[in-house]
């Protein structure tokens, strides 16, 4: 594995031990050598290919809560010297200690589930799995006038090595085949969108999610919102759908139970673990180890074996996701949750796949326990502030009369402050369901891969941002 | 990879050589049209936090993308690995997939233009910024911090963050193009919570410039985010109903950023854009020109060309409520029958320095005209549709009753739609600061939804 990277474990270690130099703590060499490629079908031809390779080097070095950081692509041995230098240079002191002799250890297994792997599949096979998902949502009907369907893929390997001894290597494998189509009628154009994917191989395109569905998936969502309403406006009851809705955990919950967050005392949960934040019905996980998902990894970015880490337990904090730096400040043990974008990115705590875990209610009788109030089906994204303010996106909803779903809704937003939204948990199904595996979550200006889940829930009452 | 030369060779002309191999090569590899960018960056950035430097970082990176065209049909590729046997395989597999794609009668470089290339004139590089010392720049960021954290009201400190950077891009390609530039930017800004734990405020102020003698000063800077943060304390909630709303500068910025989304020529020609088609029509109040100037001085959007190497210019995209322009690259030009604008942008199409012209209303004369409405401050979340131009976001505001602010705002949601609400521009604001490249003054809209309870 290594040998795939213009390094040896020899000149690492006196990467780490020059980084060490003036007094550092900890020291990190984190390399990486990515490939991707795309395949864009537009307007009924293969509008464009993409390929890229990147390889590249950073270092990082810790004292107490302060980091140094450089990187490079140029991996001649000045260049590794010079960045492992502008680390060091985070203090300007005598060397307190040498790295320590590398000991090899190994990720975890069965995380990626690849029989096939994209990255070395013909493209004429890639082109064929996006014109099928292309064809099916511009046959489906005669109102889709447009469409597009996108397929990624890439392949990234990484080797991070500390002072503490740690070397380890994986290499990660990522694909997404995503269509969006446009309907018109009238003048009006409405747009609909479906994807699957994740830390699989091309043979999932045959069995768990076909090209066809997310080609027809994506006309379906555009034609159902041709019909749609404008969204009603005030606070009503809202029921989630399984599934997509796990975005709201994803925002009103999850980030600001990152750790960093809770370090710096920004966020709102930063003095309460183990007391109560919300209903008891909810439970919250994050897990990078549920095999094949987009947001799992065998290793975190910085080298640390992840775990299923409870959040969340009946309602009262029980957990928060680490990285190195704030495990270390809050003497609390690591998570595995420090993740980056690439080389040119310092590890922060992130999310992998977070969720809220079943209940013991049965789905269709939380919508029939609802006589006026907003159904939420299918998402767009959602942003947060650390004060608990968060909003997120609805691109398509029901109206809930008397306990049915009727008419569709358009573009909604949904606005909340967090403790106050999960204290109004009423009811939680027991349908546990995951998004679609093409979520990407963006913190400090670095994106990564995520997955998010829930199962059916109904809020008391939450403020709808309608038209009237 | 150029070969053996004897003498030292200044870091453009290195770029240049690169460049030009690579689509020397594209083209022995049978492309029949070859482009090369290649991006030397340098960046530097420190966050301190609490009155300690929390992360300092320098790094530089070398970076080549690629585009080849053969029979009509293109192919991209892009690479940070710039060993000659990587580079050499990267351009053999693009020409290689580009016979899979499929042929495009529009695909194609664009012609060398007979313009002459703007130069010195546009003052995007400050030569002194590399000679800076990393004390001085912390000491800026170390000042800002202080200044703010100095209000009593302030609880917690996001910190403070300076980051200067300074790159040189180079293009070359088949068609005789040759340009290369050298760019400086830098920002200083601060991020602040006021309030205890279970009821902040929230807010951030920066400044951003091409020349690191004109950042605002750490005090005006740390000035604003405090005001900024300290007037949203003990907001409330609205009840739902249709108010004007007054958009601050910063939000002028998304607004026009999502303007922009709709303007742009590759979703006019994808149709994902509600304006598509109404070229030369009124879309908006007559009060309303916006422009993209790619030629503005020392503009953050400012370029002497575009990434299909053609010549920058100032574009009027909306003249006294008339829709006159796309922005387009050379690909969504030639789709739509149009000229390119210059708006080339990576592969796609994207903002020079966009922005809405300012008006002739100070923001205080605006808000002492309005009996009851909300002035926007902030706002989180998507919510923005360019298909059917439908806007919906999360807001913070602050309530205006009898021509003056009465309470801070929070835990409400905006909507409406942009067609529409150009149409409604009440009154525009004189003050335009182009902080950004996508901005604009403040503005009165007539009417949107506000939820509450």
């Amino acid at each position: 594995m290594t040998d795939r990277f213009p390094l040896d474990r020899h000149d690492i270690r006196r990467v780490l031990d020059l980084a060490l130099a003036s007094g550092g703590d900890f020291a990190e060499v984190y390399v990486e050598r990515h490939y991707a490629a795309f395949v864009e079908l537009e307007e009924d031809i293969v509008k464009e290919t993409g390929e890229s390779v990147g390889l590249g080097l950073s270092v990082r070095v810790l004292k107490g809560d302060q980091t140094g950081f450089g990187y490079t692509n140029d991996l001649s041995p000045e260049k590794v010297r010079k960045v492992a230098l502008t680390a060091a240079a985070i203090v300007n002191g005598r060397r307190k200690l040498a790295p320590s002799r590398p000991r090899a250890a190994s990720p975890l297994a069965g995380i990626y589930r690849v029989r096939r792997p994209a990255h070395s599949a013909r493209l004429a096979e890639k082109i064929g799995l996006a014109r099928e998902a292309y064809d099916s949502a511009r046959r489906f009907d005669p109102r889709i006038t447009k469409v597009k369907a996108h397929l990624q893929d890439s392949f990234r390997e990484i080797l991070v090595a500390n002072s503490e001894g740690l070397f380890v290597a994986d290499a990660r494998p990522m694909v997404r085949l995503v269509c969006s189509a446009i309907a018109e009628k009238r003048g009006r154009r409405e747009s609909g969108f479906w994807g699957g994917g994740g830390r699989v191989g091309l043979e999932y395109f045959s069995r768990a999610l076909t090209p066809r569905v997310i080609g027809e998936e994506a006309a379906r969502e555009a034609l159902v919102l041709l019909e749609a309403a404008d969204p009603p406006a005030g606070e009503m009851p809202v029921v989630l759908a399984p599934g997509h809705s796990g975005v709201l955990i994803h925002e009103a919950v999850g980030h600001l139970l990152e750790a960093d967050f809770v370090r710096k005392k920004t966020s709102i949960f930063w003095n309460k673990l183990g007391r109560k934040v919300g209903s008891g019905l909810i439970t919250i996980f994050d897990d990078p180890t549920i095999p094949g998902f987009r947001g799992s990894y065998a290793v975190d970015d910085e080298g640390t074996r992840p775990r299923k880490t409870l959040l969340i337990e009946k309602g009262r904090v029980r957990g928060f996701l680490q990285d190195r730096l704030s495990a270390r400040m809050l003497k609390r043990p690591l998570t595995g949750h420090g993740r980056r974008e690439g080389y040119e990115s310092p590890p922060i705590p992130r999310m992998s796949n977070t969720y809220i875990d079943r209940g013991e209610d049965d789905p269709a009788d939380i919508i029939r326990s609802v006589r006026k109030g907003f159904y939420v089906q299918s998402l767009q994204g959602g942003e947060v502030e650390d004060s608990g303010k968060f909003t997120f996106s609805v691109s398509l909803g029901y109206l809930i009369e008397s306990g049915r779903l009727t008419a569709p809704i358009r573009q909604a937003t949904l606005i909340g402050t967090n403790i106050d939204i999960l204290n109004r948990v009423e009811a939680v199904g027991s349908d546990l369901a995951f998004s679609l595996q093409t979520g990407t979550c963006g913190k400090e200006g670095q994106s990564v891969p995520v997955t998010d889940g829930c199962p059916t829930i109904k809020i008391s009452a939450m403020t709808v941002g309608g038209r009237r | 990879m150029s070969g053996g030369r004897a003498r030292p060779r200044a870091a453009s002309e290195e770029l240049t050589d690169l460049a030009e191999w690579v689509v020397g090569f594209a083209l022995r590899c049978g492309a029949d049209e070859a482009e090369a960018v290649v991006n030397d960056g340098f960046e530097f950035n420190v966050d301190v936090r609490k009155g300690r430097v929390e992360h300092l970082e320098e790094a530089g990176e070398k970076a080549l993308r690629l585009r080849v065209i053969k029979d009509g049909r293109t192919a991209h590729a892009a690479s940070s690995d710039l060993e000659p046997g990587v580079l050499r395989r990267l351009v053999r597999n693009a020409v290689t997939r580009a016979r899979l794609s499929s042929p495009d009668e529009y695909a194609g470089l664009a012609p060398l233009s007979t313009t002459a290339l703007p130069g010195p004139e546009l003052d995007i590089y400050d030569p002194d910024m590399a000679g800076l010392a990393a004390a001085a720049k912390i000491k800026l960021a170390l000042e800002t911090e202080r200044v703010a954290l100095s209000d009593k009201r302030i609880t917690n400190s996001h910190g403070a963050t300076l980051t200067s950077a300074e790159g040189r891009l180079v293009i070359v390609n088949s068609n005789g193009f040759r340009g290369d530039y050298r760019q400086t930017y830098c920002s200083l800004g601060v991020g602040l919570q006021a309030g205890e734990t279970d009821n902040r405020a929230e807010d951030y102020w920066f400044s951003a410039k091409r020349h690191f003698r004109d950042l605002d000063p750490p005090e005006a800077i740390a000035r604003k985010a405090v005001a900024r943060t300290v007037r949203h304390l003990n907001p409330r909630k609205l009840r739902t109903g249709n108010v004007p709303v007054i958009f601050e500068p910063t939000q002028t910025a998304w607004l026009l950023g999502f303007l922009f989304a709709c303007v742009s020529g590759t979703a006019v020609y994808q149709k994902s854009t509600f304006l598509a088609g109404r070229l030369g029509r009124l879309i908006a109040h007559p009060r309303v020109t916006v422009v993209d100037d790619g030629l503005l001085p020392r503009g953050l959007g400012t370029r002497p060309f575009d990434s299909d190497g053609l010549p920058s210019q100032r574009t009027e995209v909306i003249k006294n409520g008339r829709l006159l322009n796309y922005l387009c690259n050379f690909y969504a030009a030639r789709k739509l029958g149009l000229k390119s604008t210059a708006n080339a942008s990576g592969t796609g199409v994207g903002p020079t320095n966009f922005y809405l012209m300012p008006g002739p209303e100070t923001p205080e004369r605006m808000i002492v005209g309005t009996r009851r409405g909300l002035i926007l401050t902030k706002t989180i979340g998507h919510g923005l549709n360019p298909v059917t131009g439908d806007i919906s976001r999360g807001a913070f505001g602050l309530w205006v009753e009898g021509g003056e602010v009465t309470f801070p705002v929070a835990e409400v949601t905006i909507s409406g739609n942009l067609g529409r609400m150009l149409k409604e521009v009440e009154a525009i604001g004189n003050d335009l600061d182009l902080t950004s490249a996508v901005t604009g003054p403040t503005v009165k809209f007539a009417e949107m939804t506000v939820a509450g309870r």
